[in-house]
């Protein structure tokens, strides 16, 4: 057994499909690009963002993360328990991922509602250009990874995968972890740092 | 060539070459234009004579394109076209449409042809690229239609592969979005906001998947490499493509009125628009490197691979470089544009049709695999006189871009627009030489059709590993 | 390993505990009103550090050699140093 794990210790490449892979770097290239620009845009406008930055509902944007890293760490089990052949554990793990994930857009979906009903858009002002782009750009990729979730979690649930055979769960999970990591990054940096 | 009904791609590509010979006398023409005003003034107008050439290069990107998947869809799909019958039919509709319609740019006023096909009743004209009257818009959309119904039953009744579903795609798209050709709203912004949707989401967008499953199908039959391992390329190749391409769009959208947030969102998104572009590159190199076969058919390969380079230096490389708003609000518009603009519609377009036609042209002509050995010579040799004098356009025309730049925009005394023009007159000549250049490589290119037809076929053992 | 020799919970496990905890961490830090450069730079530390435990443990990178071992840090790298320039800047320490 532990000879299995040195072996798998020494691997060369990420888990999942290198192609995923190079689609991850790309996207993380994407919002890097962003996250500088709203670094640097703020340089010129910092009163502005303090005071509107001031205005964004922080308690929900902690429970997203909250749900955001739960949500990838169901996953890792669900990869897991894949790699073991439980393929029953392991849809059981997708779903309450999925879960999580779509509780992060109730939550986002809630405070969207909420700048809408107060006449808030992209226009309204440059912080509020960038909080919403940024914030869509990455509820986009939520909602990608929710379906790339529910469609692993029926599969698996059927018993398409195996210990063997399971290069498209890990990749899944590979995507749906850079989601979760630039929100990592996209919660102190909107709401949080001033 | 393993299914009769890929023959009909032949006529298509005849078609296609035929255009491009006259897209490129009108180039010639328009050059010279450009250094000296009046010339043939008053038959051929500038303004004709540059819609001529705009159009022929989109209508015989479009015959290629259907000749490409005429060819590659039988085969992919291991069955006979649908309708070979209506394949050529539609041939015809579309290459008389295309036939009368320039004909109407030169022979009557254009506001005469207008007048005459009956704009008033929906007003379609008078855009660049979209010129054409309503009626041979709506033409093109019935050849469109018949193509995507004989390419999409082929494909859903037969074997399904990642390269014919990726140009299904690409090729639904491009009919999808030509239909925004039909909106025309008297708001000037929203009249450009959604002109970009044909233009930009077509060359940007669309036609990428084109291009990209063109030539994954090229490198497939030429070096051997394993399907999956092409496969897998593709469809990081083409989520790139559709991740930056769409909202890049924006870069068009910083001046014309639109909301401010499009400076950040087309910067953003379209500086990223390179990476597919650089990772076709890696791909091609890649696989003919990993290549289990050396195939007879040099031509082809030095096609694609002179595809995958140029592709990226003119969208990817030229596109970046006035791509960010900052830039773009000094380069708007000017002979930058142009530089980018020729070397990205040949790079990407032009090559991606002519490697597909010299990949398929020695079968469709009854050969086995290759043309003979002094045919791919010379075919190789119109490969070289037309990419450098394209590089020698594009590096004109961005010297000429750079100048106008400055003493029009920059300086701190700006310039006139036609003062300006005259000081980088020299620019334009050169770029008028190179685009003799041009057509002398095409009639090279022409002439390879026509040499070594009566000798052997280059032939090279196959080392299948 | 079997169950008697496995660690009574899984890296993945105290990584999340970790998380959890940091993300409070900084929650606190925004409701108590504390402000400041070093605030925000602290923040923007927990938030790296996150991102590197996801990269290690969740996305499996510390198994891997080669590039794809630092792709993660090396974004979180670029991303932290571009955010915290424009930061100290603005902040006017440096004037
Ligand atoms: C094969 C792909 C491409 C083709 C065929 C192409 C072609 C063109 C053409 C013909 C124009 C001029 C449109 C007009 O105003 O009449 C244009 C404009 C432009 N292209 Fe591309 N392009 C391609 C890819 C790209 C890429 C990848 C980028 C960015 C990285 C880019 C950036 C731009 C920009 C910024 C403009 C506007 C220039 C201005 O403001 O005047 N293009 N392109
Ligand atoms: C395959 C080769 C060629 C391609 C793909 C091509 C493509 C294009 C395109 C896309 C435009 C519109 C550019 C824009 O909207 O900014 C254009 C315009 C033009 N082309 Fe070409 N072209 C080719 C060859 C040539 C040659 C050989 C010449 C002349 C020497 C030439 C001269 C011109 C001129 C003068 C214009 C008008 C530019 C203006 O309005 O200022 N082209 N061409
Ligand atoms: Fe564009």
């Amino acid at each position: 057994m532990s000879d299995k794990l040195v072996a798998a210790q020494v691997r060369h490449y990420p888990p999942g499909d290198l192609a995923v892979w190079i689609l991850i770097m790309a996207e993380l290239l994407v919002f890097a690009l962003f996250f500088a620009a709203y670094g640097f845009t703020r340089m010129g406008h910092v009163a502005l963002f303090n005071q509107y930055q001031a205005t964004l509902d922080r308690t929900a944007a902690v429970a997203n993360t909250l749900a955001l890293i739960t949500a990838s760490y169901f996953v890792v089990r669900a990869v897991a328990a894949i790699r073991e052949g439980n393929s029953r554990h392991s849809a059981r793990w997708l779903w309450a991922g999925v879960g999580m994930g779509v509780l992060f857009l109730f939550i986002k979906g809630g405070e969207y509602a909420e700048h809408l009903s107060h006449g808030i858009n992209l226009s309204t002002n440059t912080f509020y250009m960038f909080y919403l782009s940024l914030t869509f750009f990455h509820f986009m990729h939520v909602i990608v990874g929710v379906i790339v979730l529910v469609i692993l979690a029926v599969k698996v649930g059927q018993g398409r995968y195996s210990a063997a055979e399971h290069a498209d769960v890990e990749s899944g999970a590979s995507y749906w972890h850079m989601v979760d990591l630039v929100w990592l990054i996209l919660f102190p940096l909107v709401y949080v740092m001033h | 060539m393993q299914y009769k009904s890929q023959a009909v791609a032949k006529l298509y590509f005849i078609a296609a070459i035929g255009l491009f010979v006259g897209q490129i006398l009108f180039g010639v023409i328009l050059g010279l234009q450009y250094v000296i005003g009046d010339f043939l003034f008053p038959e051929i107008p500038f303004n004709v004579a540059r819609m001529v050439h705009t159009n022929l290069l989109i209508v015989w990107l479009l015959f290629g394109f259907m000749g490409a998947a005429y060819y590659l869809v039988p085969e992919e799909a291991e069955r006979e076209l649908v309708s070979p019958g209506l394949a050529v039919l539609m041939f015809w509709v579309f290459l008389i449409a295309g036939a009368l319609t320039i004909l109407g740019y030169l022979l009557v006023p254009y506001s005469g042809l207008a007048q005459m096909t009956g704009n008033d009743l929906l007003p379609t004209m008078g855009r660049e690229f979209l010129e054409q009257p309503t009626i041979t818009k709506i033409g093109i959309v019935v050849v469109a239609l018949a193509f995507l119904y004989n390419i999409g039953m082929t494909i859903l009744s037969g074997r399904k592969t990642v390269v014919n579903l990726v140009l299904l795609i690409g090729l639904v798209g491009l009919a999808v979005f030509f239909l925004f050709s039909f909106y025309n709203p008297d708001n000037l912004v929203k009249d450009k906001y959604y002109w970009w949707w044909v233009v930009h989401l077509w060359v940007e967008g669309v036609w990428e998947l084109i291009l990209g499953s063109i030539l994954a199908f090229v490198l497939i039959k030429t070096t051997g490499v394993d399907r999956e391992v092409i496969e897998k390329w593709l469809y990081v190749i083409i989520a790139m493509t559709l991740i930056t391409g769409i909202i890049g769009t924006g870069h068009h959208y910083y001046w014309i009125g639109t909301p401010d947030y499009w400076q950040w969102w087309g910067s953003v998104f379209s500086a990223m628009e390179p990476i597919p572009f650089f990772m076709m590159t890696v791909f091609a190199f890649n696989m003919v490197n990993r290549r289990r076969r050396n195939h007879p058919n040099k031509a082809a390969v030095l096609w694609a691979l002179g595809t995958a380079v140029m592709a990226f230096l003119g969208a990817g490389v030229w596109g970046f470089l006035h791509t960010l708003a900052p830039v773009n609000y000094y380069t708007h518009g000017t002979q930058i544009t142009a530089a980018h603009g020729h070397m990205a519609f040949y790079g990407a377009y032009v090559m991606i049709v002519l490697t597909m036609i010299s990949y398929a042209m020695p079968m469709l002509r009854g050969r086995k695999a290759a043309s003979s050995n002094r045919s791919q010579v010379l075919e190789m040799w119109s490969f070289w006189l037309m990419t450098v004098s394209m590089v020698f356009i594009t590096l004109f025309l961005t010297g000429a871009g750079i100048l106008q730049t400055y003493l029009q925009r920059y300086s701190d005394t700006p310039l006139p627009f036609m003062v300006v023009q005259e000081k980088i007159e020299l620019f334009y000549w050169m770029r008028e030489v190179a685009g003799v250049v041009f057509l002398i490589g095409l009639l090279v290119y022409i002439a390879s059709f026509f040499v070594g037809t009566k000798e052997p076929e280059v032939v090279l053992e196959q080392t299948d590993a | 390993m079997d169950s008697q020799t496995r660690a009574w919970l899984r890296p993945c496990t105290w990584t999340w505990l970790v998380m959890v905890c940091l993300t409070l961490v900084t929650w606190l830090l925004g409701v108590s009103g504390a402000q400041g450069l070093w605030v925000a730079l602290l923040v923007l530390g927990f938030a790296l550090l996150k991102g590197q435990l996801v990269g290690d443990w969740f996305m499996g990178l510390h198994g891997v050699s080669g590039f794809w071992r630092w792709v993660v840090s090396l974004w979180l790298l670029l991303v932290g140093s571009l955010v915290s320039i424009a930061f100290v800047i603005s902040s006017g320490v440096l004037n």
